[in-house]
């Protein structure tokens, strides 16, 4: 059951992650992958900073603003992968390459080494499993702070961060949403459903694309900065392969929810980004290697690309025989 | 309002495909005038109206609309003076968002776009309202995605948008080509009532003879990227369906010739 908990937390972290793809290769129809060297942005400027506090403090090492300057540097690679694309008209995927390309150095600079730990200092959760630990105290004799219910006994640390990732995603989900009802959000949309209309209507699509792209992209690395802190530990390898993972997300969620209704398609992504660490941790519960798993994620991907095309011609295949007969 | 000076526009300069689109063209439009450009496949008619709407920019010439000198402006920035109606009737709204998100988009033409509500309930009610005087049934849709529209009902919507904003120049590129005739009469008869209704200064591109004739105060045939006839008034009042086949007949012929016969014959008869 605790492990349950941990992998709800890790889908809603990464659910995020899915925000941020679905803008980028969804809404702008762009295949960003700026997002596996974000990410890792994200979890190196928010580790970094925090551990710097450790000795100098300051009002940007605290857990918050180190979160949301790893979320900002993102946005500045992601409107960095726009620029290079509108502005110096590189291919859009190479762009994103460059970019990533380039972050991987940076990373190393931000971080110092390949990976920083966050054993005993301040998260974003402390906060919250310090709000748990007022409401349910731990034992007198210093064991583990456990709550049972219904025959199990819960992390209380933990049921503190899962509420605590569910009101932020929350949050973001509904800031989200509103924003794209807004005028700016609304031209935004319409620029990756057609151009030439919404330049024809004053706007600049280059500009749209480029903030659009930092939008993801600080998204995308706020999921970073969150994971990073939830898992106490940020590496520099962590990127690899979040691009597909976070369009898996996305594919799932669209197949559950089957509409492209605003509101629908963002819980969609959360729900795809739940359900995508679900499989995976059964997957791994029933034996499943480990450094198998980007080899079946690519896989499911590819048949979640493929399937629609094939089972409409399939379709169209069988209405033709029927004519025929 | 809009006048263009010397344009002119080559495409794939130096190439074997080189298209000398535009060879010095020069235009005056009055505001108001309703500007009718035919001319055969190639002519520079599209080009003409693409350059003016900033699809590209001009080799050389100027364009000046409204007082603005407009010519090294980007498309989008044009915007805030042009309402335009392309000929795929795709091209003119976003297929999956609903009608009231695309009448949204085109109420702020040239507008900021902030962080205000792109639909409240008072836009709702006034979008209806000017959905409801298309007479196409689509005040109660206004929900819907406009991908479940027909082409007819597009290029209506999409002539609204245009003139949501009153532009200062309205570009209609051959905007009934794709559509059934029925239907194509019910969009010109829209075009008619909007641009009479806001007397829109208006340049509108057409194959269709009919058109050509019955619409506009003023008529342009081009040829090669020149303008060859230029009908105003009173002779474009009179001008009828034979009347332009003629002319278009008359520029075949000049073609069957080569050039310096067509040169000699033109000097002798005319």
């Amino acid at each position: 059951m605790n492990v349950l908990i941990s992998t709800l937390t890790i889908g809603l972290i990464l659910s995020l992650l899915a925000f941020g793809v679905y803008i980028s290769f969804r809404i702008f129809n762009f295949p960003d992958i700026t997002t596996e060297g974000s990410i890792t942005l994200g979890a190196a400027v928010a580790a970094a900073l925090i551990l710097h506090g450790s000795e100098n403090p300051s009002w940007f090492t605290t857990p918050w603003a180190a979160t949301l300057l790893g979320g900002l540097a993102g946005g500045v690679a992601g409107v960095a992968t726009g620029v290079l694309h509108t502005r110096f008209k590189i291919h859009g995927l190479l762009s994103g390459i460059l970019v990533m390309t380039a972050l991987y150095s940076i990373n190393l600079r931000v971080m110092g080494q390949s990976n920083l730990s966050l054993n005993d200092v301040p998260t974003i959760f402390s906060g919250p499993q310090f709000l748990a630990e007022q409401l349910h105290p731990a034992p007198a004799d210093g064991g583990v702070n456990q709550l049972p219910f219904a025959g199990w006994n819960l992390f209380v640390n933990d049921l503190a961060a899962l509420a605590f990732t569910l009101l932020l995603i929350a949050a973001v989900g509904a800031a989200l949403y509103f924003f794209f009802r807004t005028n700016l959000g609304t031209a935004m949309r319409a620029t990756g459903d057609n151009a030439q209309m919404i330049r024809a209507l004053g706007s600049n699509t280059n500009a749209m694309l480029v903030w659009g792209l930092g939008l993801s992209n600080a998204l995308i690395a706020l999921a970073g900065a969150i994971f990073a802190q939830y898992q106490k530990f940020a590496d520099v390898q962590m990127g690899f392969g979040m691009v597909v993972l976070g369009l898996a997300s996305v594919i799932i969620g669209e197949a559950l929810v089957r509409s492209r209704d605003l509101v629908l398609t963002i819980i969609g992504s959360v729900m795809g980004s739940l359900l995508f660490r679900l499989l995976v941790a059964i997957a791994l519960q029933w034996g499943l290697n480990p450094n198998d798993l980007k080899l079946i994620t690519a896989g499911f991907v590819f048949i979640a690309l493929v399937l629609p095309g094939f089972v409409s011609k399939l379709g169209k295949r069988k209405v033709g025989g029927l004519q025929h007969a | 309002m809009l006048r263009i000076t010397n344009a002119t526009k080559t495409f794939h300069p130096g190439t074997p495909n080189e298209v000398l689109a535009l060879q010095g063209v020069d235009l005056h439009l009055e505001p108001g005038d309703f500007l009718i450009v035919i001319g055969t496949n190639g002519s520079g008619k599209s080009t003409l109206q693409n350059s003016v709407a900033g699809t590209f920019m001009l080799d050389s010439g100027r364009i000046r609309l409204n007082g603005h000198d407009i010519t090294r402006w980007p498309e989008h920035k044009r915007a805030r003076l042009i309402g335009r109606v392309f000929q795929n009737p795709f091209s003119g709204t976003a297929p999956n968002m609903t009608i009231a998100e695309n009448l949204a988009l085109a109420a702020r033409r040239g507008k900021p776009r902030g962080l205000g509500w792109a639909l409240n309930r008072e836009t709702r009610d006034r979008f209806r309202e000017q959905v409801r005087a298309l007479n196409m049934g689509l005040e109660d849709r206004i929900d819907n995605e406009i991908g479940t529209l027909s082409g007819g009902q597009r290029q209506a919507l999409t002539l609204l948008m245009a003139s949501f904003v009153k532009p200062n120049l309205l570009l209609l590129d051959e905007h009934t080509a794709a559509l059934d005739p029925k239907t194509a009469d019910q969009v010109i008869h829209l075009t008619k009532q909007v641009v009479e209704r806001d007397r829109l200064t208006t340049l509108m591109v057409t194959h269709s003879m009919q058109q050509a004739v019955h619409l506009g105060n003023r008529l342009i045939m081009m040829h090669k990227g020149r303008v060859i006839h230029d009908i105003r008034d009173d002779e474009k009042k009179r001008m009828r369906v034979e009347g332009l086949l003629d002319r278009f007949e008359e520029v075949r012929r000049v073609e069957a010739l080569d050039l310096p016969a067509a040169e000699l014959l033109k000097a002798a008869y005319i």
